[in-house]
């Protein structure tokens, strides 16, 4: 790597302080939307409470089938009499009252194991995408206004200084994130079916993330964005993927606190030094050192051992479509080589010679007359 | 992207985004349509060619409010910078479909920044310029045959 890039640090009003930081390595891991995927499928599911329908559900009568002879199937029906139950098929899930089909069981395997690994890969994948402004665009972020990505502002702007949430919302509009916190208030849908019953009742857009170092910026900010709909706040040393990449989609909004930034390196360390807080971890290197697939394809290495291309810009069609001989001479000829003659003399144009018919005459109108 | 990301390319963003992104828009009529919102989409087509978002350099043209046309392209030189990225040129209502035109066709060909959008470009100048046109009253029908003609003289008086 020869010279890193650098990130300069916005103040709280939005405007350049004039430091800056060099981009954290964790930025250039590999975006990788397919490991962030299926780790994020995997722990979108480790927080599942399990459920199941009663063991007993349906299967509670003493019914036995009737065999057969008695013209009725052979479904277990429920003995006795002096009620409507009685005779009444039970057990199967297609009776009344019977119990499901494949009753769900409480031992289902809810949670998925992930490789520790395939985690941190996935967490420093999604970091990396966060830095990624198209990205951002496409999952949703409104950042048409922000001034760079990713986004860091100065520590002394928290660090106990931002409590209240008019000044963390304030904060938020100067750095140009106010288009999103609007995109997510207009966002707010009652959530369709059951979930409105269980403590689920809206839905609605994911803002930004603020991501502080609880060292110096402190957590009274926590307090302070809490309330605004769609931010969250998280600890950069507990960086969840379900924040960074929300629903497996890479590119969350997120604003750095400096500190935060800064420890970055500190967290994931790079691709040679290992990380310093967590055991035996160094950062994915990327399969190829420059994604740029045109620029691949363009450079002169590559064109210099391709073959030229073969036959021409335009192919001549083959036997494909079929022509009308009618109206395409050329196809007429190849089908008929007698119509190049008979078009020169000119056969079709010309009449029946003979002129008129001549009459039958007498003889004729005697033989036919029977005279 | 920038040059000093070597993790992020065109290709790449647009690979990680074909299947899903917020400007995609899918429907099952006409066998499975595929359609954009994004604003620097030209032809409002999911595709790599026209997606704005996914690249460097992009051309979009929109209707403004005042009857105008806005004309936004990308600077390719600083991706990592959102809020300085964009350059718009406006054209009130009044300019001449012909100048828009040229200055549109002239933005995207131009110092090579993306000769294959041209057509694209000028075409939705043309369809946004015709939308703005305000429509012309049908004429009201002519009576026809000798009692309508009567029939609506006796209306008249």
């Amino acid at each position: 790597m020869a010279s890193r890039p650098t990130v300069s640090i916005a103040t709280a009003e939005g405007k350049a302080s004039g430091a800056s930081q060099p981009l954290p390595a964790v930025f250039s891991a590999p975006i990788r939307s397919d490991v962030v995927q299926q780790v994020h499928v995997g722990m979108a599911k480790n927080k599942r409470q399990p459920y199941a329908v009663s063991e007993k559900a349906g299967e509670q009568t003493s019914a036995e089938s009737w065999g057969t002879g008695r013209a009725v199937a052979r479904i277990p029906r429920v003995s006795g009499g002096g009620t409507h139950r009685a005779g009444q098929a039970a057990f199967g899930n297609q009776c009344r009252s019977g119990r499901m089909f494949a009753p769900t069981k409480v031992w289902r395997k809810w949670h998925q194991k992930i490789n520790l690994n395939q985690k941190r890969f996935a967490t420093a994948s999604a970091l990396a995408a966060s830095s990624v402004p198209a990205l951002l665009f496409a999952r949703g972020h409104r950042v048409a206004k922000v001034p760079e990505v990713p986004l860091v502002v100065e520590s002394k702007t928290f660090g106990g200084a931002l409590t209240k949430t008019k000044a963390a919302i304030a904060l938020l509009q100067a750095l140009g994130a106010g288009d999103d916190l609007v995109k997510v208030q207009k966002s707010k849908k009652m959530r369709a079916g059951k979930g409105k019953l269980r403590n689920r009742r809206f839905r609605q857009r994911r803002g930004p993330l603020v991501v502080y170092n609880p060292e110096t910026d402190g957590k009274e900010l926590v307090k302070a964005f809490r309330n605004v709909p769609g931010v969250e706040t998280s600890s950069v040393f507990a960086l969840n993927l379900l924040q960074l990449a929300p629903g497996g989609h890479v590119g969350r909004f997120i604003v750095w606190t400096s500190s935060a930034f800064e420890a970055l390196d500190q967290v994931y360390g790079t691709t040679t030094t290992p990380s310093a807080l967590k055991k035996d971890f160094l950062l994915p290197s990327n399969n190829v050192a420059n994604a740029d697939l045109a620029r691949l394809i363009n450079s002169s290495e590559i064109q210099s051992v391709l073959r030229a291309p073969k036959g021409e810009a335009r192919t001549k069609r083959g036997v494909v479509q079929k022509k009308n001989p009618l109206r395409n001479k050329q196809v007429m000829l190849r089908l008929n080589p007698y119509a190049a003659a008979y078009s020169k003399q000119k056969l079709g144009q010309q009449k029946v010679d003979g002129g008129k018919p001549t009459r039958a005459g007498d003889a004729f109108n005697k033989v036919l007359s029977e005279e | 992207m920038a040059a000093e990301r070597t993790n992020v390319s065109n290709d790449l963003i647009w690979q990680i985004t074909r299947n899903q992104n917020a400007y995609l828009v899918r429907r099952n009529a006409g066998g499975g349509s595929q359609f954009s919102r994004d604003p620097l989409n030209l032809v409002n087509k999911q595709s790599f060619k026209y997606a704005g978002y996914a690249n460097n350099k992009a051309v979009g043209v929109q209707a403004t409010e005042n009857g105008g046309v806005a004309v936004t392209t990308k600077k390719p030189s600083n991706p990592q910078q959102p809020g300085k990225n964009q350059v718009t040129v406006s054209y009130g209502p009044n300019t001449a479909t012909r100048k828009i035109y040229k200055g549109v066709a002239d933005k995207t060909a131009q110092h090579g920044y993306r000769g294959d959008l041209r057509e694209e470009a000028v075409a939705r100048v043309s369809a946004i310029r015709r939308s703005q046109k305000s429509k012309k009253d049908v004429p009201a029908r002519k009576p026809r045959g000798a009692k309508a003609r009567q029939a609506a003289e006796k209306d008249q008086e």
